[in-house]
């Protein structure tokens, strides 16, 4: 009897699984298989399954004179350079804070954490008024400016994280032996934390490559990078082109999680 | 003393730094010759790391000076003092092999080609390292890491060599293979060495000369043999720990009335010439339990103590040394005695030294 019960409570328990299984599926995958399917579907109506026929017509306008491809490129070349700044500015920021102790660190982790925690349209809204003040709005400088500033705060926290682990003894080595501040951090440091900058320079641009708000605000528009184009093309209901737009959106963070994951299994370092 | 020594020598001056919460080391003075090894000798947390990390620049100090030579290095980084300083667990770069890692000094002098190659042959050839050149550093055992670590000071040839502890935490095989490998560094070219160690074993098989740093401050410096035997002052015979402490009171005479009753001056090597409450120190394997009738007290075992060196007893003395408990050999030559027999602790007075009891050096 007491056998029977356990094992209806097992078969709910694998079935409540599967059904939270199924679940997951389709919010995570789901909607890119949309996406995939209305990127590539000529005419696509409720209820039906799949679209009327299948074209290739919207991807092709990634070669013509669309907005589009330049829109991709605009965001790309926004989250090079927002990746390049803010490593350049959190690699030494973040190895400043972790030498600091008590109070100090505290505050300067929580002021870091500012910028990534703050709504981007609160965020843009404070520094629209500043980048108008230099002259700025509506720039891609000022937008650059704009994206830099939480991925400062992203890459700072993750290098205060790496700089509280990093055994520094390697650099005091390096120095006695001859090498100089300059030869020990082109030799000895930067090689060390070759993984560590990497992945720094995969979320500084993913940082500034999902940036929808802050880019509207700062950019006031003029700026048309990839986000600001697919929203266009919603509210115009051009479902093909928003569909080819947001996959390509998709695409940058799909190949850092693949890399992460082949990187975290060969990275090796002397860290205490 | 190495008979290769060409390089410089090192001169500590007067060297004042922070340490802990304390008042840090103070007034620390210490030269080191060219193919001389000098030993650093005190308890843990006596700053002996934070002295060698000075000397290397890695630290700041207060005051005094540091010379390689006739050069003063104080102000100088540390890739311009001509010190190498290793760390007390081999510090490798762990992105370069064995070859790169030895090559590194040299490399970053800016040499290169045939030189290098040359030198990172001898070097690894001097720590028997010759067929590990182009291993990953990560795959080495912790000895030949260690000798990794001494085959690129040697790569690097400074005038003077720092070692931070290290042989603390190496198993008793891999002690030896490394002592031989600092050795056989020091050899290659004679550079002034320094290690720093609370080992006694250590000191005594590396040191031509040990300074002992005790409360921040050089309690002795002298060669091993003298260090073991001749205490300065009876903080440096505690912190050798070899020492059986019989206190006891000096009298007009220079005799010290103690537990084991009058000690006659003249059988005490060193007398302390005040009047007072003073303390006897002799090693255990000078104090020897015998036959009842025999020595210069008597009393009865209550317990037994195992030592790499042999068995001890300790013995509690009969009423005139009022119960006072004190640790002694056993004879290899008497029966074994069992707890609560009766015996006679003897001694010999000329190897026994008598500090005053404020621990202030004696004179002899």
């Amino acid at each position: 009897m007491n056998t029977g019960v356990a094992g209806t409570a097992s078969r709910s328990l694998a079935s409540l699984r599967a059904v939270l299984l199924v679940l997951f599926a389709l919010t995570s995958i789901g909607p890119l298989l949309v996406l995939v399917v209305q990127s590539l579907g000529g005419a696509w109506f409720f209820p039906a399954l799949f679209p009327e026929h299948w074209t290739l017509g919207a991807w092709n306008l990634m070669k013509s004179g669309d907005a589009l491809p330049g829109a991709l490129g605009t965001s790309v070349g926004l989250a090079m350079a927002t990746a390049i700044v803010a490593c350049t500015v959190a690699i030494p920021l973040g190895r400043a804070l972790a030498r600091l102790r008590g109070w100090p660190r505290h505050v300067a982790a929580a002021a870091a954490f500012l910028p990534v925690a703050a709504p981007p349209l609160a965020l843009g809204t404070g520094l629209q008024v500043m980048l108008i003040g230099l002259g700025l709005g509506g720039s891609a400088a000022g937008v650059l400016i704009a994206h830099s500033v939480p991925a400062i705060g992203y890459l700072t926290l993750l290098f205060l994280g790496t700089f509280t682990v990093f055994d520094a003894r390697v650099e005091d080595e390096s120095r006695t032996l001859g090498a100089t501040r300059a030869q020990t951090w082109r030799r000895v440091t930067l090689p060390l934390l070759r993984p560590q900058i990497a992945e720094a320079l995969i979320v500084g641009f993913l940082v500034s490559w999902t940036q929808f708000a802050l880019t509207l605000v700062v950019g006031g528009g003029e700026v048309r990078a990839l986000p600001l184009e697919v929203f266009a093309y919603v509210r115009a209901g051009q479902d093909q082109r928003a569909a080819v737009g947001a996959l390509l959106l998709v695409i940058p963070p799909a190949a850092a999680f693949v890399w992460l994951r082949w990187a975290a299994r060969r990275t090796v370092v002397p860290f205490s | 003393m190495n008979a290769m020594a060409s390089g410089h020598a090192l001169h500590l001056d007067h060297l004042s730094l922070p340490f802990g919460d304390g008042r840090g080391i103070a007034d620390f003075s210490l030269s080191v010759a060219a193919g001389e090894r000098v030993v650093v000798l005190g308890p843990s947390g006596a700053g002996k790391t934070s002295l060698l990390r000075a000397v290397a620049g890695l630290m700041r100090i207060d005051s005094g000076c540091v010379r390689v030579g006739a050069v003063d290095v104080t102000g100088l980084p540390p890739e311009r003092r001509d010190i190498v300083y290793l760390h007390q667990s081999p510090v490798l770069f762990p992105h370069l092999s064995v070859a790169e890692n030895v090559a590194f000094p040299l490399r970053v002098r800016g040499q290169r080609g045939q030189a290098v190659h040359a030198r990172v042959l001898t070097a690894l050839s001097a720590m028997r390292l010759e067929t590990l050149g182009r291993r990953d550093v990560g795959t080495l055992s912790g000895g030949q890491r260690h000798r990794v670590a001494l085959a690129r000071a040697i790569a690097a040839r400074p005038a003077v060599l720092l070692l931070d502890e290290p042989l603390s935490a190496l198993d008793p095989t891999l002690r030896n293979d490394v002592r031989a490998a600092i050795v056989a560094a020091q050899e290659e070219y004679g550079p002034a060495m320094m290690l720093v160690t609370h080992d006694l074993d250590d000191a005594a098989f590396l040191a031509d000369r040990v300074a002992v740093l005790l409360d921040g401050r050089t309690a002795q410096v002298s060669s091993p043999a003298q260090l073991f035997s001749h205490p300065a002052t009876l903080a440096v015979a505690r912190f050798l720990g070899l020492y059986q402490e019989i206190p006891g009171r000096i009298r007009a005479d220079g005799g010290v009335d103690s537990p084991l009753g009058l000690l006659a001056a003249a059988t005490l090597r060193d007398v302390a010439p005040a009047s007072g409450p003073v303390v006897v120190v002799v090693r255990v394997e000078e104090l020897r339990v015998g036959s009842p009738c025999e020595g210069v007290a008597q009393g009865s075992i209550v317990a037994f103590r195992q030592r790499p060196r042999g068995a001890t007893a300790v013995v509690r003395l009969a009423d005139g040394g009022n119960g006072f408990e004190l640790e002694a050999t056993l004879s290899a030559s008497e029966p074994s005695p069992t707890i609560g027999d009766a015996v006679g602790v003897s001694l010999d007075p000329r190897r026994s030294l008598v500090f005053p009891a404020d621990t202030l050096p004696c004179s002899t």
